[in-house]
């Protein structure tokens, strides 16, 4: 191990010092006084650098003086540094931090941090606005002991997916949404929005459209009537049989427009989730199924029943969601082709499929095609007829159902239609029957 | 009691049961500030489904309420609470009485949104029940609020907000009478809508009830049933004492 310079510095000091001391010693006699003489002035001050040295970590400002440069001005040297940097690091945390303070209390959004008891931390401006929190008494408060909507106790214990939404605490009407963000070691970040604008715009659009679709009811009914009597009428001439025929079935795909119009509204502005009514599967899909073998020309259908388990849901939506699947696949498969009907378990859950041998949907509008009025293509689909809301309305219903909607396709194969129902809607024929009573 | 107070225990433990039943009666509360939000909304929307819904629903307060007298009976005979805890747990099963029946007024004002839904309309639109209602609403809120924060002050405005909804029902009652001398055809709307002004009366009640529970816990004394002006002074002074 080398030594740095000022330590051997200090060694040849020692070293003279002490020499110094053994000749003065051998010349006035006595050297081992002397000897012991040097050690102790040497030690002595020794111990008052390392005074001045406690006296300094200890807050000292002044550094203090030295003749000679060397170990000990070093030393002294090396901790001012140290303690510069600290004081300039800490400088900085503080500006960054008054920064940062200053953009959150700018946000509009609110925040609020969370430790892993639910505890507030700390939260910025315009959180105190939107859920009148008061920072003199609120800190270390649990946050669900101010905002005590059940949904949003219940989104506390589980947060999942996008956040909530719960009435504001402090304006009538008003709406926020709270989404939280786990981060760190145990700490979350709440984000709350004033989201009554989108709401109230949603409700107005709802409203809107479930309102046109009523009144465009009434005049489609005296139409499609007056029509059924021209059809039906002897003295019909008979070049008019074929555009009324047409004009019958463009009514009727009105009057099935405007139906799948009210459904998805309805199904919209709906609760999130769907009430629990016992639903007979087995029997539903043996009735569609007789329903659908009537139509002519179809591909052939075949249901296989590997369960007779039953659904707890909102009888209607499920048909409205086995009926569109099945009537998407017969549409799309012609002659010779297969549809296959099956209602299986799957685990704790159960499975509703259809797979056809049918046309198929190009793989990168796959992901469009619950969108509503979307068609794969135009020209194709509308000549099939159909309304364009089918999988839209699928897609709603099982989300209230908490349900998964699965799709396969291959272009020219044929496609694959899922639903995977979770195990809390899947009634198994024992427990449902004395569910019901 | 200090709301620090909260804190000083021997047993760490003890302080954990303490902060859950008391998030628990939160909960509760909750549970029953929406009671009363969705019964108010099957009125204003005429949803006789949902005024149902909110009678089948008091079933899950009644629960609660079970639940958390339990928590309480097995606090006070495993730990033997004193002085500050004690008054928080008794405050407290006294308050989760007061939500209960809170919950039960809120299932009346369903049914009867309900039945109200299927009648014709006045052109008021139930306005003043509405406005009512809405002072209700706060008072509720600032009574729960109060007991989150320990905050005696608050509660006590909580305490003098009941006058305003005493006199407002009582303008409806007597104003229902005319109606009713009006036109005899009116009889049975004009009836379901006081005896809805009569539960939402009684929610005010209640609240007035929990917040002198609050005052309770804080303050140590009893001071229900000595009026307002007589509270006020109290808390002011030992409010000045603590300041001391």
């Amino acid at each position: 191990m080398t030594l740095p310079n000022r330590w051997v510095s200090q060694l040849l000091h020692l070293a003279a010092w002490l020499a110094a001391a053994l000749l003065l010693g051998l010349w006035f006699g006595r050297p081992g006084w002397w000897l012991t003489g040097a050690l102790a002035l040497y030690t002595a001050r020794l111990l008052r650098n390392l005074y001045l040295l406690d006296r300094f970590l200890a807050g000292g400002k002044r550094v203090p003086l030295f003749a000679t440069r060397g170990l000990w001005p070093e030393l002294f040297a090396r901790v001012e540094r140290l303690r510069t940097k600290a004081r300039n690091r800490k400088k900085r945390y503080h500006k960054l931090l008054r920064e940062v303070r200053e953009s959150t209390g700018a946000l509009s959004d609110g925040g609020i941090i969370l430790n892993a008891e639910h505890e507030i931390l700390w939260f910025n401006p315009a959180a105190g606005r939107l859920l009148g929190l008061d920072a003199a008494t609120d800190l270390g408060q649990r946050i669900d002991n101010l905002l005590r909507h059940p949904d949003f106790v219940a989104y506390l214990a589980e947060p999942s997916g996008e956040g909530i939404v719960v009435p504001s605490p402090r304006t009538e009407g008003g709406w926020l949404s709270v989404q939280l963000i786990p981060y760190g070691k145990d700490q979350r970040l709440a984000i709350v929005r004033d989201v009554t604008r989108e709401r109230q715009g949603e409700r107005t659009r709802r409203d809107f459209v479930a309102n046109a679709s009523h009144e465009l009811r009434s005049p489609l009914t005296v139409i499609g009537g007056y029509l059924d009597a021209l059809a039906d009428d002897p003295e019909l001439p008979g070049a008019w049989h074929g555009p009324i025929g047409e004009m019958r079935r463009q009514a009727e795909r009105m009057t099935g427009i405007l139906r799948d119009l009210i459904e998805l509204t309805r199904l919209e502005s709906a609760e999130s989730t769907a009430p629990a009514e016992f639903v007979d599967v087995a029997g539903m899909l043996r009735a569609m199924l007789k329903e659908f073998e009537a139509t002519p020309n179809g591909p052939d259908l075949t249901l296989k029943l590997e369960t007779d388990a039953a659904l707890l849901g909102h009888e209607q939506e499920l048909h409205s969601v086995f009926y569109n699947l099945i009537s998407n696949a017969v549409r799309f498969t012609p002659r010779p082709g297969r549809v296959e009907i099956v209602w299986r378990r799957a685990g704790e859950g159960a499975v509703f499929e259809v797979i056809d041998t049918g046309i198929g949907i190009p793989a990168e509008q796959i992901p469009r095609i619950t969108e509503r009025f979307y068609r794969v293509d135009t020209g194709r689909s509308r000549a099939t007829g159909g309304t364009g809301l089918g999988l839209a309305i699928v897609k709603h219903a099982l989300q209230r159902h908490g349900a998964a909607l699965e799709i396969e396709s291959r272009e020219g194969q044929g496609s694959r239609f899922a639903c995977r129902f979770p195990a809390e809607r899947v009634a198994l024929r024992g427990s449902a029957e004395r569910a019901v009573v | 009691m200090e709301v620090e107070d909260l804190g000083h225990h021997i047993s760490r433990r003890f302080n954990e049961d303490l902060e859950h039943v008391r998030s628990s009666v939160l909960a509760m509360g909750g549970l029953v500030e929406e009671q009363l939000d969705r019964a108010m909304q099957a009125l204003a929307d005429g949803d006789s489904e949902l005024g149902l819904k909110v009678a089948e629903d008091d079933v899950k307060v009644n629960r609660m309420e079970v639940s958390i007298n339990d928590e309480c009976s097995r606090i006070l005979a495993t730990r033997a609470p004193t002085a500050s805890d004690l008054r928080l747990v008794i405050a407290i099963i006294k308050m989760i009485t007061d939500l209960e029946r809170i919950g039960d007024e809120a299932e009346k004002i369903g049914v009867l949104a309900a039945r109200l839904a299927s009648m014709e309309r006045p052109t008021t639109n139930y306005r003043e029940v509405r406005n009512l209602a809405r002072h209700v609403k706060n008072m509720l809120r600032g009574a729960l609020d109060a007991f989150a924060r320990l905050d005696a002050k608050a509660a006590l405005a909580v305490v003098k907000a009941d006058e305003v909804v005493d006199e407002e029902y009582e303008a409806i009652y007597r104003q229902g009478i005319t109606f009713m001398m009006e036109d005899p055809r009116q009889i049975s709307r004009v009836m379901d809508t006081t005896w809805m002004a009569r539960a939402l009366e009684r929610i005010g009640d209640h609240a007035k009830n929990i917040c002198e529970y609050v005052i309770f816990m804080v303050h140590g004394k009893d001071i229900r049933y000595t009026g307002v002006e007589h509270m006020e002074q109290e808390i002011e002074r030992r409010r000045q004492e603590g300041a001391s």
